[in-house]
């Protein structure tokens, strides 16, 4: 507050040019997608800075008549909402149970649970499609969004279990002896106060999921489009000389998370220095 | 009131995760090993064991040798400029006097946006012809710098390092930008009423009081490194040649283009064992420099 008061002093013009050096040096590029997107290849190829002179929306169209692309959104969302939808019924309760049914039990499963976030997924995905293929989970829908279940668990652990320590044990306590059990505490009582860390978890793992490549790009039925990440990166090979329709295929990547970001803020930055701290 | 026994009800709060962690993270995890001692390409049911000699041939062969060379080289220029602009970001965000937000969201976008996505802009602006770099060197009379940025192996891999801080120091930043906002401005304040230099504020009482951020950021950004996947894929699929093939790529490529499963889950058991030790590295040297507050 103090510093507000104060008149600028010449360090102020400093820092805010070299600042605003390198946020031009990092918006450039999504900038550079962004109007390359709405003009067409040839003025890609002849002026790449250049802004688009008007409303080109051929990219787009060309884009859905050219490939499958409705499909690969359809994926991308419903692998995303799924997941996170399982994620939050399977690993606060975990997390809920570890915390406030302390002894040997939970703090091995808290130790084991953690271990996890070690474990690169490159390690193991070779036995992992293996498994899928022998549950017949492979080739579906139901694949990866198991997977993603399951590596959610080490990190939302840890997340929420930081956060549990934080919310005062006595009003679960009263919610049981007015005769709830553990399951009505937790979800009428504990899980609504636990509403900023199902955010930053749901926005950070929902952001995982929506970038994914390598598990659609493998687990998912070959016949048809997979992903819209997984299509875009298809792209790049098949069409290397129509980059106006790879560009088209970017913003429909970015955007949505552009505008999940921008609505949820506080959740992004909670949750990192959340995991930080801990971690 | 009395801690409660663990009681069946506990256990199945906790049952469903455990199941699927168990089963679809820890099981492949334990049968890797194991497959990493056989020949298996994948695809077929019979599933040869062939002892170490994985491992013999991850010792001794020059392409694991170079891919652990790529993957060092990848590492370290990431992981230092990492944190270098993440810091300097942090810093400049944290005593900007105007837009303070608006800064922060700016270098904060890039990690929003996928490792595809990313390597695909950044390999047309890397485009000889036509690529925003090159035409902007033109326009500024530096034309004589023109580079095929990708294609010339000197370059590959420390072009895509570039594509990767780009995208990745906004994470961090945020992480120390927590951090710098912890230190109690009284310290800051006392120090500077007794004269201290503000290079000597930061030398003696931020750096410090932030060295526990820096310790996390450098264990993250190591690890972030050494898996690196997405951008090799769409930027240079390990190339050209193998200039830019690191470990998990070249895991991936003999997995699923060379159909030798078994080879490949042992260069990922080799790479656990990496960040295993960089792990307990982080624990052992770094922690013991950080100072509680």
């Amino acid at each position: 507050m103090e510093r507000a008061k104060k008149r600028a002093k010449p360090a102020d013009f400093i820092i805010l040019a070299v600042t605003l050096i390198l946020a031009l040096f990092f918006v450039f590029p999504i900038f550079f997608a962004l109007i390359s997107a709405f003009k067409s290849n040839g003025d890609i190829l002849k002026a790449p800075a250049a802004l688009p002179t008007s409303f080109y929306t051929k990219n787009f169209r060309d884009l859905f008549a050219q490939s499958d692309f409705g499909t690969a959104i359809l994926h991308s969302i419903l692998l995303t909402v799924i997941s996170e939808v399982l994620i939050v019924c399977v690993v606060p309760m975990a997390a809920y149970a570890i915390e406030r049914r302390p002894g040997k039990l939970s703090a091995f499963v808290y130790t084991f649970f953690l271990a996890g976030m070690m474990i690169p997924f490159h390690l193991y995905m070779f036995p992992l499609f293996k498994e899928m293929k022998i549950f017949h989970i492979f080739g579906t829908m139901t694949g990866p969004i198991v997977c993603y279940v399951s590596g959610s668990v080490a990190f939302g652990t840890l997340l929420y279990s930081s956060f549990l320590k934080g919310i005062p044990m006595e009003i679960e306590e009263a919610a049981e002896i007015d005769g709830c059990n553990m399951f009505r505490t937790f979800w009428d009582v504990t899980f609504p106060l636990l509403k900023p860390c199902t955010g930053s978890m749901i926005i950070l793992n929902g952001l995982g999921i929506w970038n994914d490549y390598l598990m659609p790009y493998l687990a998912l039925p070959g016949d048809k489009a997979k992903t819209i990440t997984v299509e875009i990166a298809g792209f790049v090979g098949q069409y290397s000389a129509r980059w106006d329709i790879v560009f088209a295929g970017t913003i429909i990547s970015i955007v949505p998370a552009l505008i999940i970001f921008f609505s949820f803020q506080k959740y992004f930055v909670k949750g990192i220095t959340a995991g930080a701290a801990k971690g | 009131m009395k801690r409660k026994r663990y009681d069946s009800m506990a256990i199945a709060f906790i049952a469903p995760a455990f199941i699927l962690y168990t089963l679809f993270i820890i099981v492949p995890t334990l049968s890797s090993f194991y497959y990493s001692f056989t020949s298996w390409d994948g695809i077929s049911p019979n599933i040869h064991m062939i002892g170490l000699a994985n491992y013999r041939e991850i010792f001794t062969s020059a392409r694991f040798g170079n891919a652990l060379k790529n993957t060092i080289i990848l590492t370290v220029f990431i992981s230092v400029l990492e944190n270098a602009f993440a810091l300097a970001l942090a810093l400049l965000v944290d005593h900007i006097r105007w837009g303070k937000n608006v800064f922060r969201a700016c270098f904060y976008i890039p990690v929003l946006i996928s490792g595809i996505v990313s390597g695909f802009i950044w390999k047309i602006m890397y485009n000889y012809n036509f690529g925003a770099i090159n035409s902007i060197l033109k326009s500024i009379g530096a034309g004589n710098l023109k580079q095929d940025w990708l294609g010339n192996t000197k370059y590959t891999l420390l072009m895509v390092g570039i594509v990767l801080i780009w995208k990745c120091a906004g994470y961090y930043m945020i992480i120390y930008l927590a951090a710098l906002q912890s230190v109690p401005t009284e310290l800051i304040e006392a120090a500077e009423i007794d004269g201290a230099s503000p290079w000597q504020r930061f030398r003696k009482i931020t750096m410090p009081l932030i060295s526990g951020a820096f310790t996390i950021n450098f264990t993250l950004s190591l690890i972030g490194g050494l898996k690196v996947f997405d951008q090799i894929s769409v930027m240079t699929d390990g190339g050209p040649g193998f200039a830019s093939e690191t470990i998990v790529y070249l895991l991936y490529k003999v997995g699923f283009n060379e159909g030798r499963q078994g080879f490949g889950t042992a260069v990922g058991v080799v790479l656990l064992f990496i960040i295993l030790i960089l792990n307990a590295f982080q624990q052992k040297f770094l922690k013991s420099r950080e100072v509680q507050m």
